[in-house]
C-alpha cells in the first residue's frame, strides 16, 4: 500500500475569532492530478499556505513524503520537495525570466558562497547544469523567446507560466498550483492542461491545484476535494462530486460557476 | 525631452537593450585585467606627481567607494533597508587603531583611565590588524543579525539605527577601552593610495562575483519578494546574514583604513551622519547597482570638495555673497529629497557595469 | 536612595515621560495612517522651539502666546513637509518615502545649523515654572509639576478631538483602512494633512516644555528626543494613540530610574531606549497595546 505523498489530518487554522480551515483531512497519493475546489473564501489558499509552511496550523497534523512538516520553514519544506505558485502572482519583477527560473535552483545548490565567489570548479559545474536545466524548463513552458525579458513586463498568461517554471526549477515531487488558469483564454487553458499532464507523465510531479474554471478542473483532475467555509464537504472523482447535492448547494449559495451543471 | 530621460525607469544611464552575452569570457577577463593595470598606472602617477591634497582625497574616495559598495550589498541588492554602517565603521576603526598603536602612544592617550590589558601591552602591523578588525566587525554583525532580522521594513531601519546609536554611546562611555569622548590620536598614517584602492579592488572582486552568482540572484530574489523566495527554497534569514556579515567585514576594514588616514578618531566621527552620507551615495548611484555605488562615491567625495566652494565667499554678477559654512549638507539633503521624488532610481537603477553594457552605452550615444 | 529622592525622581520621570508622550503621538498618528516613520518629526519639534524662542525673545510675547504661536506655525510646517515631500511619494515603494523622510530631517537640521549656528541659545524659563517647591526633604521644580498637568490637559483635548469630531473620526478610520475610506469619498489628503498638523503641534508643545526644562535650544536638539519618542511609540504599540502615551511615560520613567538607581551607568541612558526597543521587538513586537505587526 503506497504511502500518500501529502497527508493532512484534522488540519485547522484560526485567526482571532475566524476559523479559516476547519479539521481538514486530505490524502494525496503519489502521481495523482488532484483538485481543491470550493466557492470563494472557502479556505483553499489558506490550505495551500498551511501545506507550504507559510502559516502554522492551530491544530492538526501534516505529513509530506512520510515526514512531519508542521513548524518547518517554507524554504525547508520546499527543499523536501514541495513547490507552489501564488494566486496573486509573486514573481521577481526586476529579474529576467531566466533569472527567475535560476533562482528556483538555488535551494538545491551544494556549493557555498566562497566557492561561488572564487568560481571553483564545483560551483562552475553546478552553474552550468543549472543554466542547462533552466533552458529546458523554460522551453517546456513555452517561454523561450521571453528569456531575457524582465518578469514584471510579461503578459499575465506568461507570468502565470513563469510561476510554474520557477516552481519546477526547485525540483518538486509535489506541485501546488493556485489558480493557474486565472485570466487565461480557452486556447491558453488547453495548453496549460497539456503542460500539467506532461509534468505528471514526464517529470513524475504530483499536482494539486486550486481552480475556479470548472471545465478545466473536470477535464484535468482525477480527484477532487471540495471545501466550503473551511470544511471538506465532498471528495471523489469529478463526475461524482459534480452531482453531490452538498456541493451543488454550496455553489448555488454563492452563485453557480460555469460548467458545474450536470 | 531632457526631463523625459531623467524619468527613465531604469536609471539615468540606461543604454537600452544589450547585445546578447557573448561567450568570450576570456575577452572580458582580459579587458578587466587591462583596466586594472591602467588604474595601477594612474595611481602610481598620482602618488608621485599629485599634491598631498589630491592624494588624500583619492584615498578618501576609494574608502567611501568600498563603504558604498558594501552598504549597497545589504540595502540595494538584498533590499534590507538598514541604517547601521556607522557602527561597523566605528568598530573597525577602533579595533584596528587599538591594535596598531604602540603601548607608549596608548599610555599617552589614555589619561583618564588606562587601557585594559592586553591591548595596552602590544601592537601589531596594519594588515593583521585590519583582518582582525574586519572579522570582529563581521562577528558583531552576526550577533546583531539574530534580533535584527526578526523584523522587516521600517522596523529594520529603526532597529539598526538603534544599534548604531548604542555602539556610539558605548564608544563614548567605555573609557578604558575606547578612551571615551577623547578618542584615539596619533594613529600612524599608514593608509596610502595602494591600501585604499587595494581594498576597493578586493571588495569589488568579492561583491561583484557574489552578486553575479547564484547567491546574488538569491539575494535579489529576497529583495523582490521575500515570501516567494522562501517558497522557492531560499532560507531568507541565512542569506540576509550572509549579505550583512560580508558588508560588515568590508565596512570594518574600510573603517580601519579610515582611522589610519585621518590619524585621529573619536565617537563624534561615527554618528548617523556617516550613515546618511552613505545612504545618499547609494541612492544617487542607484540602489542595487555596485557600479553606481562606486561612481556616486567618487562623485560625492570630489564633488563634495567642489561644493565646499559654495561655502566660501564669492562674487557672482557683481554681488558679494558671504561664505555660508554648512550649506553643503543642506544642498545634499535637498538633492536627496528631490532625487527621491523625481529620479528615484538614481544613476544606474539596479543595473551593473559590464563591458558589453559600456559598449552599448557608447554605441547609443554615438548615434546623433 | 531614600523616599524623598525617590519621589523627586518619580516626578522627574513623569515629566520626561510626558514630554516623550507628546512627541510620540505625532509619530504614531502618522504611522497609523501612512505606515511611514516620519524621521523629520524630531526636527520639526526643534523648529517649533525656535519659533517659540523668536516669539518670546524677539517679540517679547508672554510664554503662553509664544507657545500657541509656535504650535500653529509648526503645524503649518508639518503640513508643508507632508504636501511637499511625502505626498508625491504616496504610491511609491515605502523605502522611498523613508529615505525622503531622512532627507527632510537632515535638511532641517543643517538648515538650522546654517541659520542659527551650532551654539545653543538660552531659552528663558517663565517665572511660574521657576519656583522650587519644598516639602520636607523633597525639592521639586514647579515646571516638573506643571508639565505633566499641562500634558494631561492637552492629551485630554486630543482624545476628545479624536473621538468627537468628524476629522478625528476620519483619522481613526484612515488608520484602519486607507483604501476603503478613500472609496467613501472622504478627501484623505485633507485628513492626512490634519494628522500632520496635529502631530506637529503636539511635538512643538513637547519641544517647548523640553526647552524650558533643559533651558537651551540648538539645531540638533530634536534628534535624540525624536528617536526616543519613536521608540516610546513602538513600546506602546505603533498606531495606537493611548499606546504612545503609555509608551512615553514608561520610557521616561525607565530612563530616570536608570540614572537614579545606577548612576555609574548614567552615560548609557541614551542607549536604554534602543535596548528596550530591541527587547520589545523580540518579545512582544506588537507593543503593549498594539494589534498588528507591519508587513
Amino acid at each position: 500500500m503506497n504511502k500518500p505523498l501529502l497527508r493532512a489530518e484534522g488540519l485547522t487554522a484560526r485567526f482571532g475569532g475566524l476559523t479559516a480551515v476547519d479539521a481538514v483531512e486530505l490524502s494525496l497519493p503519489v502521481g495523482q492530478l488532484a483538485g481543491l475546489i470550493g466557492p470563494n473564501g472557502a479556505g483553499k489558499t489558506t490550505c495551500f499556505n498551511l501545506f507550504a509552511g507559510r502559516i502554522r496550523p492551530s491544530e492538526g497534523r501534516l505529513r509530506f513524503a512520510g515526514q512531519d512538516i508542521v513548524g518547518l520553514r517554507p524554504s525547508r519544506i520546499n527543499q523536501l520537495g514541495m513547490a507552489r505558485t501564488f494566486q496573486n502572482i509573486r514573481l521577481f519583477g526586476e529579474l529576467s525570466v531566466l533569472d527567475n527560473v535560476l533562482v528556483g535552483f538555488h535551494g538545491g545548490l551544494k556549493s557555498n558562497f566562497l566557492s561561488a565567489i572564487l568560481r571553483l570548479p564545483g560551483y562552475v559545474a553546478e552553474e552550468r547544469r543549472m543554466q542547462d536545466r533552466a533552458a529546458e524548463i523554460i522551453e517546456l513552458c513555452g517561454l523561450t523567446r521571453l528569456r531575457d525579458e524582465p518578469a514584471g513586463s510579461l503578459a499575465y498568461g506568461s507570468q502565470r507560466l513563469l510561476e510554474i517554471a520557477r516552481a519546477l526549477a526547485t525540483n518538486p515531487k509535489l506541485l501546488l498550483l493556485d489558480e493557474p488558469a486565472a485570466g487565461m483564454n480557452p486556447q491558453e487553458t488547453t495548453g496549460l492542461a497539456a503542460l500539467v499532464r506532461r509534468l505528471r507523465d514526464e517529470l513524475d510531479v504530483t499536482v494539486l491545484l486550486i481552480e475556479h474554471d470548472m471545465r478545466f478542473v473536470m477535464k484535468l483532475c482525477e480527484h477532487l476535494t471540495v471545501l466550503d467555509h473551511g470544511r471538506v464537504i465532498a471528495r471523489g472523482a469529478p463526475h461524482e462530486v459534480q452531482q453531490d447535492p452538498a456541493v451543488i448547494q454550496a455553489y448555488l449559495g454563492a452563485g453557480e460557476p460555469e460548467g458545474v451543471a450536470p | 525631452m531632457r526631463l523625459q530621460s531623467l524619468l527613465k525607469p531604469g536609471g539615468l544611464l540606461q543604454p537600452g537593450p544589450l547585445p546578447p552575452a557573448s561567450q568570450s569570457r576570456r575577452r572580458d577577463t582580459l579587458l578587466t585585467i587591462g583596466a586594472c593595470l591602467f588604474a595601477a598606472l594612474g595611481l602610481w602617477l598620482l602618488e608621485n606627481h599629485a599634491s598631498g591634497y589630491v592624494v588624500h582625497l583619492s584615498c578618501v574616495g576609494a574608502i567611501f567607494a568600498t563603504l558604498a559598495v558594501s552598504y549597497n550589498l545589504i540595502n540595494g541588492v538584498t533590499g534590507q533597508f538598514s541604517l547601521e554602517p556607522n557602527a561597523f565603521v566605528a568598530c573597525g576603526a577602533y579595533v584596528t587603531a587599538l591594535l596598531t598603536l604602540s603601548p607608549a602612544e596608548k599610555e599617552a592617550s589614555f589619561i583618564l583611565e588606562p587601557l585594559i590589558w592586553p591591548l595596552s601591552a602590544f601592537s601589531i602591523p596594519l594588515l593583521p590588524a585590519l583582518v582582525i578588525a574586519g572579522l570582529l566587525t563581521a562577528f558583531m554583525a552576526f550577533l546583531m543579525g539574530f534580533p535584527v532580522f526578526r523584523v522587516r521594513g521600517d522596523y529594520l531601519a529603526i532597529v539598526t539605527l538603534g544599534f548604531g546609536e548604542v555602539i556610539r554611546v558605548v564608544a563614548n562611555n567605555a573609557q578604558s577601552v575606547t578612551n571615551g569622548p577623547l578618542g584615539l590620536k596619533g594613529i600612524p598614517h599608514l593608509t596610502n593610495l595602494w591600501w585604499s584602492w587595494g581594498l576597493l579592488a578586493v571588495c569589488l572582486f568579492f561583491i561583484v562575483r557574489l552578486v553575479h552568482s547564484s547567491y546574488g540572484r538569491a539575494l535579489m530574489a529576497i529583495r523582490e519578494d521575500e515570501t516567494a523566495a522562501e517558497a522557492m527554497g531560499i532560507n531568507a534569514f541565512w542569506h540576509k546574514m550572509l549579505a550583512f556579515t560580508l558588508s560588515a567585514f568590508f565596512e570594518g576594514v574600510a573603517g580601519g583604513l579610515l582611522a589610519h588616514l585621518i590619524t585621529t578618531i573619536s565617537p563624534t566621527l561615527f554618528t548617523f551622519f556617516l550613515t546618511f552620507n552613505l545612504l545618499i551615495i547609494i541612492v544617487v548611484g542607484g540602489l542595487g547597482s555596485t557600479t553606481g555605488a562606486v561612481l556616486a562615491a567618487f562623485l560625492f567625495t570630489y564633488g563634495g570638495e567642489w561644493l565646499r566652494v559654495m561655502e566660501e565667499p564669492m562674487r557672482i554678477l557683481g554681488w558679494d555673497i558671504p561664505g555660508i559654512p554648512g550649506m553643503r549638507m543642506v544642498m545634499f539633503s535637498l538633492i536627496l529629497v528631490v532625487m527621491m521624488i523625481f529620479m528615484r532610481r538614481g544613476l544606474l537603477g539596479s543595473h551593473d557595469f559590464s563591458w558589453r553594457w559600456l559598449a552599448a552605452l557608447l554605441g547609443r550615444r554615438a548615434r546623433p | 536612595m531614600d523616599a524623598a529622592q525617590l519621589t523627586q525622581q518619580m516626578i522627574n520621570g513623569l515629566t520626561l515621560g510626558s514630554l516623550y508622550a507628546l512627541i510620540a503621538i505625532g509619530y504614531t498618528m502618522v504611522y497609523g495612517i501612512l505606515r511611514l516613520i516620519n524621521f523629520a518629526h524630531g526636527d520639526v519639534l526643534m523648529v517649533g522651539c525656535y519659533f517659540a524662542w523668536f516669539g518670546a525673545v524677539q517679540f517679547g510675547m508672554p510664554w503662553y502666546v509664544a507657545l500657541m504661536g509656535a504650535m500653529v506655525l509648526t503645524a503649518a510646517l508639518g503640513v508643508l513637509i507632508d504636501q511637499g515631500a511625502y505626498r508625491p511619494l504616496r504610491h511609491a515603494p515605502r523605502i522611498s518615502a523613508l529615505i525622503t523622510a531622512i532627507g527632510v530631517s537632515f535638511f532641517l537640521e543643517n538648515l538650522g545649523l546654517v541659520v542659527f549656528g551650532g551654539r545653543p541659545k538660552a531659552f528663558a524659563r517663565p517665572e511660574m515654572f521657576n519656583h522650587i517647591y519644598q516639602w520636607g526633604e523633597v525639592r521639586v521644580l514647579s515646571l516638573s509639576i506643571w508639565v505633566p498637568i499641562l500634558t494631561a490637559i492637552i492629551l485630554a483635548g486630543l482624545i476628545l478631538f479624536i473621538r468627537r469630531t468628524r476629522v478625528g473620526m476620519a483619522m481613526r478610520a484612515l488608520s484602519r483602512d486607507l483604501v476603503t475610506v478613500q472609496l467613501m469619498g472622504i478627501d484623505t489628503n485633507r485628513v492626512v494633512a490634519a494628522t500632520f498638523a496635529l502631530g506637529s503641534a503636539l511635538a512643538a508643545a513637547g519641544g517647548v516644555f523640553w526647552a524650558m526644562k533643559y533651558p537651551q535650544i540648538n539645531p540638533l536638539m530634536g534628534v535624540l528626543p525624536g528617536l526616543k519618542a519613536f521608540v516610546a511609540a513602538v513600546l506602546g504599540g505603533i498606531g495606537n494613540v493611548t499606546g504612545a502615551m503609555l509608551g512615553g511615560l514608561l520610557l521616561g520613567m525607565a530612563e530616570i530610574m536608570l540614572v537614579a538607581l545606577l548612576p555609574e551607568l548614567a552615560g548609557y541612558r541614551d542607549a536604554l531606549a534602543f535596548v528596550l526597543l530591541i527587547g520589545i521587538l523580540i518579545f512582544r513586537p506588537t507593543g503593549i497595546m498594539g494589534e498588528e505587526l507591519p508587513e
